[in-house]
């Protein structure tokens, strides 16, 4: 049964030329898991809110949506409300309550249900995602984690027939991103659940979904199932967002079936190439003098709380970009507002150039010296448009009007941003918030770039031109460190990783040396091509080496 | 604050929670009988250090001891009534009643001020929306979600001064920059919440909220003990009325302080303790009950 | 026309004689110490009618949630300048909260800081003369809305009288809760006592509302063209 029909849709915001959605026609059958992609801006968050009819955007719509062959804008409020459910791609901006068990029970307390029958289905489903242990507490006290898992439950609770999610998965740590999207898996394999989900990271969906629907500058260009999609879109360089056995194929003149999974690719691998266990790559590894050193920094937030560093120690040089792993609150956010010199350690010492981060004194480390993106890139901003935040900082480090005008344009060039200068920072996407946040950071030309999570939710072509800038400061001699979830991001990026844990970042490796010695926390390509290639890491990496080993 | 969510007494349903309190402290504030305000200030007393240690009980008497006196010593030089003089000062009378009446009100002061802590202790944010949510369950919605927002924007303000601190745009140093940089802040906070508490008002439509005949769930049950203690505290409180209404329980400080003695008032001193001493009996009793307990495994 | 069902019959009766009854037994068992019980049940009877109306009104989500943002602001500021004691712009916020979302918003906004507050600054007593006094504010703010809007002097004088005007009044209050009638001496000393932090309270709210009132104006209009409240 068709439980989802969108007919010639256009959508454009109030006051905005261009239209976000442009003719979308497609239908969703009930029970298939669909994936939406497409570069950040390209109206995935959009379409998904006009699905949603209490979300709907206001703005200019023509066309037709049908829920159930019913138009979606004239189904009853009840109906919409307990059989299409919506979780965001911020998980703090859905949590309604100040509880836990409040929060599960809202919805049923919305739609009338008795005190028992709530009881029940909330007990229920708490046992189902695992929540048990933290039922009364506070919402507020949760980790990222946890509360995308909390909403996804508060939504289950009136079970929907189709569920939208917007980038579910983009805060996680690679493993309880995983566990989500098997946790979405099981909804839909086990309830019948209709998924449509919207995301970047696409390594572990597009073998989990039944079709995938690829967007680019508001139109739909392919919706397929993920091997014909990969297929058509061959040469498209949307696809370069795809997984990496995906990409491989592609690059390597790829015949016969797609390969989806690692274990496909593998196989793939295994049939089409000679091994070859010889290591091709060096990467550099004299860097230049001490920019940052920690020697055992022992931090907690507050006095009767637990240590989040226990004797954490590390040098780091010019010229490197220094990439830091770890799960969801290991304590790498945290571990950059030490170096940035925003929380002070109660042991230990930190030098930034030599000098104690103590020394510098009335605001002198900010001055072209220490510059972060924060992990939230909204906190950046505080004008009403793009452009006079970017004038703003530039007024505190001193620039010249001139100088100024110069330097944004080029730097809005760089990272394509050009278009959004005039635009109220709150109404991008969240992939443009990161780049101008990005922007906006690079602006005070420091010496010292630390970066919380640069990557998130942007595509990958954006990925792209931050490699490129990031390799440019490496080149200028900056000293860049880098907090990331993105594992192939890192792999191909990182002079050197290091992963923390347990209050400690373990010994620094080439990313060479840390992504093959790991299972899990690893990029699926170094999975892929283990034991057939040596120190393969990226799919860049599995691409050239495979061209040079072609059977026969 | 964490093991007061699992003392005896605050596990009452909030209902019979809010009664016994609002009982207790009515009856401090309205009968000026110095047995009366004793009892309960000796009730709050108890039932506070119960409730939050000895240490913040010392440290609550260094501040209110000074007050207590401050209030006693006071009350003459604003209150000349009262026929047993003293001295003069500046040529007005300083009484003894006057005295006598400014430790009073101190005393029911004090009585109330310990009863309000208790109050704060036991009846935790979620009790009281609980109860408010039963005439007014749109307002306590509201209530619900400010309790949520105000740990987040605390937090997020911290996170805004990181980042614009990360980038040189915040300075601390002196009265003027440190109002405009917090200012800054402040607005760049009032930006964020809006937009992003919007998602808030849209998730909750989108969850169904506004549709007719919305329920409310709670965890609290009303259990045949909650019904004992609500029965136990109105009575014990009806006595004390009664106590005031017969004018048993008067007590005059001006122009000469005198009590009515009536032997009937001790049966009424009695009740009102009892009902001061509840909360203390009973986590005394349940302090008992576990040592008991946990002596047997 | 609703139907009066039996329920409902019951509920007005209680509110039309038992409430009645309820005050007047009170002052009349208390003698001297009427004035006070009748103050309390008026500031807490006071805010019922509010109440009352904000959950007759059909939902509207999105303003319920700028309510709520407004009271978390409002309690919030205190933490935010801490660096200077007394230094705080909760009454501001409340006259913007009337001045821009009409008068009982105002009310409300104030009324619900005035008790969230009290969960950090400790309940009491005094918890229903704080909301309705804050609530009054706010209220008022709302009325005059055209003419405050208007002209930034007249509002920065309404923000200075009502700031030192609700400090009086709270005074008067303790007054008559410690002595049941009004003792003058004691309220000319209490005031005397609290003159410096009146007076920079006074001083906080002209500033936080020449501060704040374009900003926070600006943007609840452009939260309304973004989602059409
Ligand atoms: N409230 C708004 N007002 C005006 N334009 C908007 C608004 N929200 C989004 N847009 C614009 O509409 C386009 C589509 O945005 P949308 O949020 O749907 O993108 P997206 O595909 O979800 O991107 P991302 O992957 O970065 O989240 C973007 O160009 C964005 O700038
Ligand atoms: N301001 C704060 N006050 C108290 N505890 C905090 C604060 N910020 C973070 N924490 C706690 O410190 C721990 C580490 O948090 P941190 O944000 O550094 O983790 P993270 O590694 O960056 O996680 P993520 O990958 O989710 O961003 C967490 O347990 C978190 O709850
Ligand atoms: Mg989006
Ligand atoms: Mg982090």
């Amino acid at each position: 049964m068709e439980i989802l029909a969108l007919k010639h849709l256009t959508f454009s915001y109030p006051g905005q030329e261009q239209k976000a959605i442009e003719d979308i026609s497609m239908r969703i059958r009930s029970g298939d898991f669909v994936v939406l992609c497409g570069q950040s801006g390209c109206g995935k968050t959009t379409l998904l809110k006009l699905i949603k009819k209490e979300l709907a955007p206001h703005g200019n719509l023509e066309g037709e949506i049908l829920y159930c062959n019913k138009p979606l804008y004239k189904t009853d409020d009840r109906v919409s409300a307990s059989e299409i459910g919506f979780v965001a791609q911020n998980p703090e901006g859905q949590i309604v309550t100040d509880k836990v068990w409040h929060e599960l029970s809202f919805a049923m307390e919305n739609l009338g249900y008795e005190n028992s029958a709530i009881s029940l289905r909330v007990g229920e489903l708490a046992n189902y995602f695992g929540i048990t242990p933290w039922f009364r507490k506070q919402t507020q006290t949760l980790s990222g984690g946890q509360k995308q898992l909390l909403n996804l439950a508060a939504v289950m609770t009136v079970s929907p027939k189709i569920l939208l999610l917007d980038e579910p998965t983009s805060q996680l740590d690679p493993i309880a991103a995983a566990d989500f999207i098997a946790t979405l898996q099981k909804i839909n394999r086990e309830l019948g659940t209709t998924i449509l989900l919207a995301e970047h990271r696409l390594e572990e969906l597009f073998p989990a979904a039944d079709k995938v629907a690829v967007m680019e500058n508001g139109r739909l260009i392919a919706y397929d199932s993920p091997r014909q999609v990969c297929m058509t879109l061959k040469n498209n360089p949307i696809s370069a967002g795809f997984p990496s056995a995906v990409r491989i194929w592609q690059s390597l003149e790829g015949k016969n079936e797609c390969p989806l999974t690692v274990k496909e690719g593998r196989e793939y691998l295994e049939e089409n190439f000679e091994p070859s266990l010889c290591n091709h790559v060096s990467r550099k590894s004299d860097f230049g003098i001490p920019f940052i050193q920690m020697s055992d920094i022992w931090f907690r937030y507050a006095k009767e709380e637990e240590d989040i560093l226990r004797g954490a120690d590390v040098t780091i040089h010019g010229g490197e970009i220094f990439c830091i792993l770890g799960g969801n609150a290991s304590g790498k956010s945290t571990l950059l507002k030490l170096i940035a010199g925003l929380r002070k350690a109660y042991r230990g010492k930190i030098e930034i150039l030599g000098k104690s981060i103590q020394k510098y004194k009335n605001g002198g480390l900010y001055r072209h010296m220490v510059s972060m993106l924060p992990q939230d890139p909204q906190t950046v901003f505080v004008a009403g448009t793009v452009k006079e935040d970017l004038l703003d900082i530039c007024g505190i480090m001193g620039f010249s009007k001139k100088e100024s005008e110069n330097k944004i344009n080029e730097l809005s060039d760089r990272l394509s941003i050009g278009r959004l200068l005039d635009r109220h920072p709150h109404d991008l996407s969240g992939g443009e918030q990161q780049k101008c946040a990005l922007a906006k950071v690079l602006l005070t030309e420091p010496k010292i770039l630390l970066l919380d999570e640069p990557t998130k939710g942007i595509d990958a072509y954006a990925k792209l031109s931050l490699k490129s800038v990031l390799a440019g400061l490496r080149d200028d001699g900056l000293c860049v460190v880098l907090v990331t979830h993105d594992v192939e991001f890192a792999a191909e990026n990182a002079d050197r990783c290091s992963l923390l844990f347990d209050g400690e970042l373990l010994e620094a490796l080439s990313p060479e040396q840390f992504f093959s010695s790991n299972n899990f926390y690893t990029t699926s390509a170094s999975r892929m091509s283990r034991g057939i290639f040596q120190d393969t890491i990226t799919a860049e990496a599995v691409i050239a080496a495979g061209r040079a080993q072609w059977k026969d | 604050m964490k093991h007061l969510e699992n003392n005896a007494f605050s596990r009452f349903h909030p209902i019979s929670l809010a009664v016994y309190f609002v009982a207790v402290m009515l009856i401090t504030m309205f009968c000026p009988h110095p047995v009366i305000l004793l009892l309960s200030l000796a009730g709050g007393i108890l039932f506070s250090i119960r409730l939050t240690g000895t240490d913040a009980f010392a440290k609550d008497c260094r501040f209110y001891l000074p007050l207590f006196f401050l209030v006693t010593f006071t009350n003459p030089l604003f209150s000349h009534n009262g026929v047993t003089v003293l001295f003069f000062l500046n040529g007005k009378p300083i009484t003894l009643e006057a005295l006598m009446y400014g430790a009073d009100l101190a005393l029911m002061l004090f009585g109330v001020v310990f009863w309000s802590k208790c109050w704060g202790a036991v009846m935790t944010s979620d009790k009281l929306l609980f109860l408010f949510g039963k005439p007014f369950p749109r307002l306590s919605l509201v209530l619900s979600m400010s309790l949520r927002y105000i740990p987040l924007f605390k937090k997020k303000w911290q996170e805004i001064k990181d980042a614009q601190t990360a980038l040189g745009c915040f300075s601390e140093g002196g009265f003027l920059s440190g109002i405009r940089s917090s200012t800054r802040i402040f607005s760049a906070l009032v930006t964020w919440s809006f937009e992003n508490t919007i998602d808030t008002g849209m998730s909750m439509s989108a969850r169904g909220y506004g549709l007719k005949n919305r329920t409310s769930y709670s965890l609290f049950r009303l259990k045949r003990r909650d019904v004992f203690f609500i029965l136990l505290t109105l009575a014990l409180a009806a006595s004390a009325v009664v106590g005031i209404a017969t004018g048993a329980l008067a007590y005059i400080f001006y122009p000469a302080a005198s009590v009515p003695q009536d032997g009937s008032a001790i049966l009424f001193y009695v009740l009102f303790g009892v009902l001061a001493l509840l909360p203390f009996a009973e986590e005394t009793r349940e302090a008992l009950t576990w040592r008991y307990l946990l002596s047997n495994i | 026309m609703e139907r009066l069902t039996p329920k409902k019959a019951i509920g007005y009766s209680i509110i039309l004689v038992l409430i009645p009854l309820f005050i007047a037994g009170g002052a009349f068992l208390l003698e001297n110490r009427q004035y006070v019980w009748i103050s309390l049940c008026i500031a807490v009877l006071a805010c019922v009618p509010f109440f009352a109306v904000f959950e007759k009104k059909t939902a509207d989500v999105r303003r319920m949630v700028v309510l709520a943002v407004l009271v978390a602001l409002s309690v919030l500021g205190r933490f935010a300048f801490s660096f200077v004691p007394h230094f705080k712009p909760v009454t501001a916020i409340v006259i913007l909260a009337g001045l821009y979302l009409g008068a009982e918003s105002g009310f409300l906004c104030g009324a619900l800081s005035a008790f969230l507050s009290n969960f950090f600054f400790g309940q009491g007593p005094w918890t229903p003369f704080q909301m309705l006094g804050w609530g009054i504010i706010g209220f008022f703010a709302g009325l005059f809305s055209k003419p405050l809007r208007k002209h930034l002097s007249l509002l920065l004088l309404y923000g200075g009288f009502a700031g030192a005007i609700f400090s009086l009044l709270m005074d008067v209050w303790t007054v008559l809760w410690l002595d049941g009638s009004f003792l003058f001496a004691r309220y000319a000393a209490l005031v005397a006592a609290a003159l410096p932090v009146t007076a920079i309270y006074a001083a906080s709210n002209l500033i936080f509302l020449l501060l704040l009132a374009r900003p926070l104006g600006k943007k609840l209009d452009r939260i309304e063209r973004k989602y059409g409240l």
